[in-house]
């Protein structure tokens, strides 16, 4: 019970962990990714398709991976150079991208919300002979994805990134102080172009964990606000890698107890549901009041 | 580090009109209109037509048929009015806000409660005359719009916490509040899907030209569109709200009541999408299901900024939005196109909307150059 | 200490330069503003040369042309004893210049050696060789003599510390001629010493700076050569030793006592405005006004000198109320306000014209009509919450014909007015409700000589209607000619009380801090 758990709920944090972690450096950079959700679902379309086309997961999650860089992209240049508003720019892209997926869904593939791919292949589970059997540790380190294996190792390295690359220390300075960096002459645009592209590509892996999971298909629903669920994340995370990946880890624990509920009956999933979003207004109105009381001895 | 960054509504409006008859006003509004709404529609329709040639549509043809099924008959044009009447709600209750630079995005969640609050209300009207029956599952919605927006509403006016995420945040935590309280108290029995009961006859808002669907809900709307635009020009705190939002630092510094118009922003945007959601319950629906709202509320944060917060801005774009959605609807069913192009096109204007289309650098460094040449 | 020697042979200009950067008869206008007027300039390498004058002397503007941020309309800039055009920061990067603005480019979330580094990382592959840049770090603070924690967290610094961050990034990135914009107005003594020394250090391994400063006794005691601009003109260039500080404060001054013509004072009526024991800090958190207070009389005008950036801002907005005082107490009439938000001060009759006419003062997006009936007053010219047109355009008319403003419609934009008759504007907008004070912050900031001397006519009808007028300003002629007393204020202190009739020499020596505590 408590082994099926555990493993139910890391299987559900990687999709939202990987987009988590991209949505952090983003907002590292300054920018606040509303549009995670979007990249997700070309992620596990795209992801799906290619997996299917080659029979290879590898390829299909590079291709996800890509495909969910490219629009990662497309919707940076928009808030860099058009000057978009953030917010705005990533609300519509969510709206234009499940229109266009499931637009292509019923135009091209003549299917209506859900696509079988035929020859898919789903992610591998890698099972570690002789942890496998000893309880909890088993259920956390053996029999999950390769996908999972990514989003342990990503933590570390995008910490260490931040820390120790030029491109980690310029990106911190950007969103920090804008005007500072540009005028020590950083291409601040640049490089909020790189953290889109990065927390693209990262919802993208996220989406290709949905559609080569555990049911091995694509539906225009499967993220089901999952970029949301991201964004909290990384709100609540404070946009560092390891509090993000952990409040991952929280959410997608309240997202296994509430299948495992639904099936003892009596509890509402919906309730479970809100926790996240619930748990993002407390911070922000706990660090908000903080911040407001420390300013106010100072400035008016 | 992440919590504290500002936003601001992300559009500014227009200078105000300055002609003084009434033709020459609204002749100017309908030039600025166009000109801010133009260019994002237009890149929108080419995007669709790209998609659609892609795709093996003939673009022209689509776009012929959705203006037919938009506008090309009485009965069409009452269905595209109706599909329009959410989106006046959800824009004025955006503009609203936008006006006094608060920018929030949570209307989606006052729609939502609003509309359930009127359908359970409006189910247990039966027995009451029409006045009462309809007033009374409207004011419970614009309540529980209202207190949607509560708790922001304090954050943003009493401790400066960003109402962007907020609002964002309280839009999930309403739908699944609302699904749960289907689910555990308002379920009809017998429903495959959670919805709830069909609100009493004397609840449902009278259509105007029945069998169309357009109804008094649209009365309602033109009403509050009017009220928006005379009360933002003529009331003392409408004008505050003008002054706040054009100019913070300015308002405080003249003692307006910068506090007040900050509160009073985020819940009368709240209470308008509340109010929305309940005519919609009460007039086009007759119940609260799973998938209330169509997005309405984003569609709403849309049209406001395209309409640069002007109220005839507002009523045309919610009617072009409208438009798209009641044709969208319809025109699948004659040539089969996926009613998700709409989808695309909307979402395409939304972004477009916001974006500043400059000339790019390199291109006005020519230029300098060029003219320096001959100078 | 190596590196630091190696980048100065190859850093500093051609050998036998006589003039490292500089300028030769550059003027340079703003719209009818005289900037800069033939200035001239000549900066000799390896020295610390000071750029002193008074608010306005164009010193600023020189500073920006000399980096590529602004460009000569007459006359040339000189690097290494030839004219060049530089045409944006870059050009003057490339040449080894750098300028430490008073807005500091560092980046709080950073720590300091990030902050020092940062878009210049030393790596190895592709991560950065901190070991190398902490060495660099070291060897760097270590050269000019100043003890910088390293590893800090920048937010958690004082600003000198971060100050000093600047210049050695500056350093860091190979200039060899560094121009500091006033450094020491936002430092404490003690760490506008320890800056000097530093740039002493600087100047002995080579490199030239050049520095704006308002303190005589820090120029006097390290510049190598003074230049003293006034209104725009060069006035004198100095060697070290061969000027004393009351010669060099007579230079910043001048000596010419203009006559006022039209000395009217007011009749003072009973105390309406106490201030006591008021402190504040500036928005970074820094002390910027200590225990000031004083007391201002119905028809009385009380003038506040200072250099800029010693309070007296800061001082303008507490009264007001838009920024929060850390200590003290505020009587208007017989009320105590200082805990009263900006709307209830104004009700209880205070009035402010701010500094910051474009963001504060006005909202220039706004109609006129709207910036006139933008008070809490607006509630006389409503009936239950509407406004009544008819009262609007009365009051409005009332209020830009009283003030002389010039305009074609109530309905156009503030932004549409010129300076003066914006600032007509507010000045109007603020006395036509006879307010029992009236804090007027740099009025004539911006205003060409015949409005400025409207404005003077309608702060005289103020104080003569039984206004308390404090009165900011930067211009001393104006103080002069108008207050009864003038109060001077030196690092956020009062420094002294004048009566009226005192000369520009008197008010001078008290802003330029000689007085005892400092001498």
């Amino acid at each position: 019970m408590i082994d099926d758990l555990i493993a139910s709920a890391l299987a559900l944090t990687v999709p939202i962990a990987l987009a988590a972690l991209g949505g952090a450096i983003h907002r590292r950079s300054g920018i606040v990714n509303i549009g995670l959700d979007s990249h997700m679902l070309t992620g596990a379309f795209i992801g799906a398709l290619i997996s299917g086309l080659f029979g290879s997961w590898i390829l299909g999650a590079i291709a996800g991976m890509l495909a969910g860089g490219v629009t990662g992209l497309i919707m940076s240049l928009l808030i860099t150079r058009l000057k978009g508003n953030e917010i705005i720019v990533g609300l519509g892209f969510n709206i234009v991208t499940l229109g266009a997926i499931g637009y292509l869904l019923r135009a091209v593939f003549g299917v209506s919300g859900t696509l079988q791919v035929p020859g898919l292949q789903r992610l591998p589970a890698l099972d570690i002979p002789g942890i496998d059997k000893v309880p909890v540790l088993g259920a956390i380190l053996s029999g999950q994805t390769p996908l999972f294996w990514v989003c342990v190792l990503l933590v570390p390295v995008l910490a260490w990134s931040l820390r120790n690359t030029a491109w980690g220390i310029r990106l911190r300075a950007t969103g920090a102080s804008e005007p500072a960096a540009t005028s020590l002459g950083l291409r601040t645009l640049r490089i909020r172009d790189s953290a889109g592209i990065l927390a693209g590509a990262l919802a993208g892996l996220g989406g290709v964990a949905l559609s080569l999971g555990a049911v091995g298909l694509f539906n225009e629903n499967m993220t089901a606000g999952r970029g949301y669920v991201a964004l909290a994340a990384f709100y609540f995370g404070r946009s560092r890698p390891l509090p993000t990946a952990l409040a991952c880890v929280l959410f997608g624990f309240f997202d296994a107890l509430q299948i495992q509920l639904q099936t003892v009956g009596g509890f509402s999933p919906d309730i479970i549901g809100t926790l996240p979003y619930i748990a993002v207004v407390l911070v922000l109105a706990l660090t908000g009041v903080r911040e407001y009381r420390r300013s106010a001895r100072k400035v008016s | 580090m992440t919590s504290t960054t500002s936003h601001t509504a992300p559009v500014s409006p227009d200078a105000p009109n300055v002609r003084d008859s009434l033709t020459g006003r609204l002749l100017v509004t309908f030039v600025r209109v166009a000109r801010h709404a133009g260019l994002p529609v237009v890149i929108a329709l080419i995007v669709g037509a790209i998609v659609l040639s892609v795709t093996g549509y003939d673009a022209f043809n689509v776009y012929g048929s959705l203006t037919t099924e938009a506008f090309g008959s009485a009965s069409r044009i009452n269905a595209t009015l109706a599909a329009a009447t959410p989106l006046l709600f959800t824009g004025i209750a955006a503009a609203f806000a936008y006006r006094a630079g608060v920018f929030t995005v949570g209307v989606e969640g006052s729609f939502v409660l609003g509309g359930l609050t009127a359908a359970v209300l409006g189910a247990n009207m039966g027995g009451l005359p029409p006045a009462l029956a309809i007033t009374i599952p409207l004011l419970g919605a614009a309540v529980a719009g209202t207190l949607v927006a509560l708790i922001p509403a304090i954050l943003r006016a009493f401790w400066a916490v960003d109402e962007v995420v907020t609002t964002l945040m309280f839009n999930f935590i309403v739908i699944g509040l609302a699904g749960w309280s289907v689910q555990a108290f308002f379920q009809q029995r017998g429903q495959a899907n959670s919805a709830t009961a069909y609100v009493s006859d004397s609840a449902v808002l009278p259509a105007l030209a029945p069998p169309g669907q357009v109804n008094w809900a649209l009365v309602i709307g033109l009403a509050l569109l009017i009220g928006y635009a005379v009360w933002m020009r003529y009331s003392t705190l409408g004008f505050e709200f003008r002054a706040v939002g054009s100019a913070p630092r300015f308002s405080i510094a003249q003692g307006l009541r910068v506090r007040n118009v900050l509160l009073l922003a985020l819940l009368g945007a709240g209470l308008i999408g509340g109010l929305g959601g309940g005519t919609h319950a009460l007039g086009i629906v007759g119940r609260y299901s799973a998938g209330f709202s169509a997005s309405f509320g984003f569609t709403g944060i849309a049209i406001a900024l395209l309409a640069r917060f002007n109220p005839i801005g507002i009523l045309v774009g919610a009617i072009l939005f409208g438009a798209l959605n009641s044709a969208g609807a319809t025109v699948q069913l004659f040539i089969n196109l996926p009613v998700q192009l709409i989808d695309i096109l909307e979402g395409t204007v939304m972004v477009l909307a916001v974006a500043t289309f400059i000339v790019p650098a390199w291109w006005k460094r020519r230029a300098t150059r060029s003219r320096g040449g001959k100078a | 200490m190596s590196a630091i020697v190696t980048k100065r042979s190859s850093g500093s200009g051609p050998a036998g330069v006589s003039c490292r950067i500089g300028a030769r008869g550059v003027s340079r206008s703003f719209g009818t503003v005289r900037a800069n007027v033939d200035v001239t300039l000549q900066v000799r390498p390896s020295t610390i040369h000071a750029v002193v004058g008074e608010n306005g002397a164009g010193k600023s503007t020189l500073m920006r042309m000399l980096y590529g941020l602004d460009f000569p309309d007459q006359g040339s800039i000189i690097v290494n004893d030839e004219p060049v055009s530089l045409a944006s920061p870059r050009e003057a990067i490339a040449r080894g210049i750098g300028l430490v603005q008073q807005e500091l480019a560092i980046i709080p979330e950073l720590t300091l050696l990030e902050n020092l580094v940062l878009g210049d990382e030393p790596k190895s592959g592709v991560r950065i060789d901190w070991k190398k840049a902490a060495a660099r770090a070291a060897e760097l603070s270590a050269s000019v003599g100043v003890n910088i924690e390293w590893g800090a967290n920048a937010a958690h610094t004082s600003i000198a510390v971060q100050q000093q961050v600047e210049i050695l990034r500056l350093v860091y990135r190979g200039a060899d001629v560094l121009i500091l914009d006033e450094p020491t107005a936002v430092l404490a003594p003690a760490q506008a010493d320890e800056l000097l020394r530093l740039l002493s250090s600087l100047r002995d391994a080579g490199r030239t700076v050049i520095f704006i400063s308002h303190k005589l006794d820090e120029v006097i005691g390290v510049a190598d050569y003074i230049t003293v601009l006034r209104s725009g003109r060069t006035v004198a260039e100095n060697v070290r030793g061969e000027i004393d500080r009351d010669g060099l404060a007579a230079l910043i001054i001048g000596d010419s006592d203009l006559p006022i013509t039209t000395v009217s004072h007011g009749i003072p009526g009973d105390v309406v405005l106490v201030a006591a024991g008021l402190s504040a800090n500036d928005d970074r958190g820094i002390r910027r006004v200590e225990n000031v207070g004083f007391r201002v009389r119905a028809g009385e005008i009380l003038g506040i000198a200072a250099v800029a950036g010693n309070g007296q801002e800061e001082l303008a907005e507490l009264l007001i109320g838009v920024r929060r005082a850390a200590t003290g107490a505020i009587r208007v009439g017989e009320r105590n306000v200082e805990r009263a938000g900006v709307r209830a001060r104004r009700r209880s009759g205070i009035a402010y014209v701010s500094a910051d006419r474009k963001h504060e003062g006005l909202a220039l997006g706004l109609s006129l009509r709207d910036n006139v009936i933008a008070t809490p007053g607006i509630s006389t010219l409503a009936s239950a919450g509407w406004l009544r047109k008819s009262a609007v355009m009365t009051r409005v008319r009332d209020i830009l014909t009283r003030a002389a403003v010039r305009f074609g419609s109530a309905a156009d934009l503030a932004s549409s007015l010129s300076g003066g008759n914006q600032q007509r504007l507010v000045i109007g907008r603020e006395t036509a409700s006879r307010p029992l004070v009236l804090i007027a912050s740099q009025p004539t900031r911006g205003v060409d000589v015949r409005g400025i001397s409207y404005i003077h006519e309608l702060l005289r009808q103020a104080r003569d209607n039984g206004a308390a007028i404090v009165l900011f300003s930067e211009e001393l002629d104006e103080l002069r000619e108008l207050s009864d007393r003038v109060l001077v204020m030196h690092r956020g202190r009062v420094a002294g009380e004048l009566p009226a009739g005192a000369s520009r020499a008197e008010i001078g020596q008290l802003m330029l801090g000689d007085s005892d505590e400092s001498g």
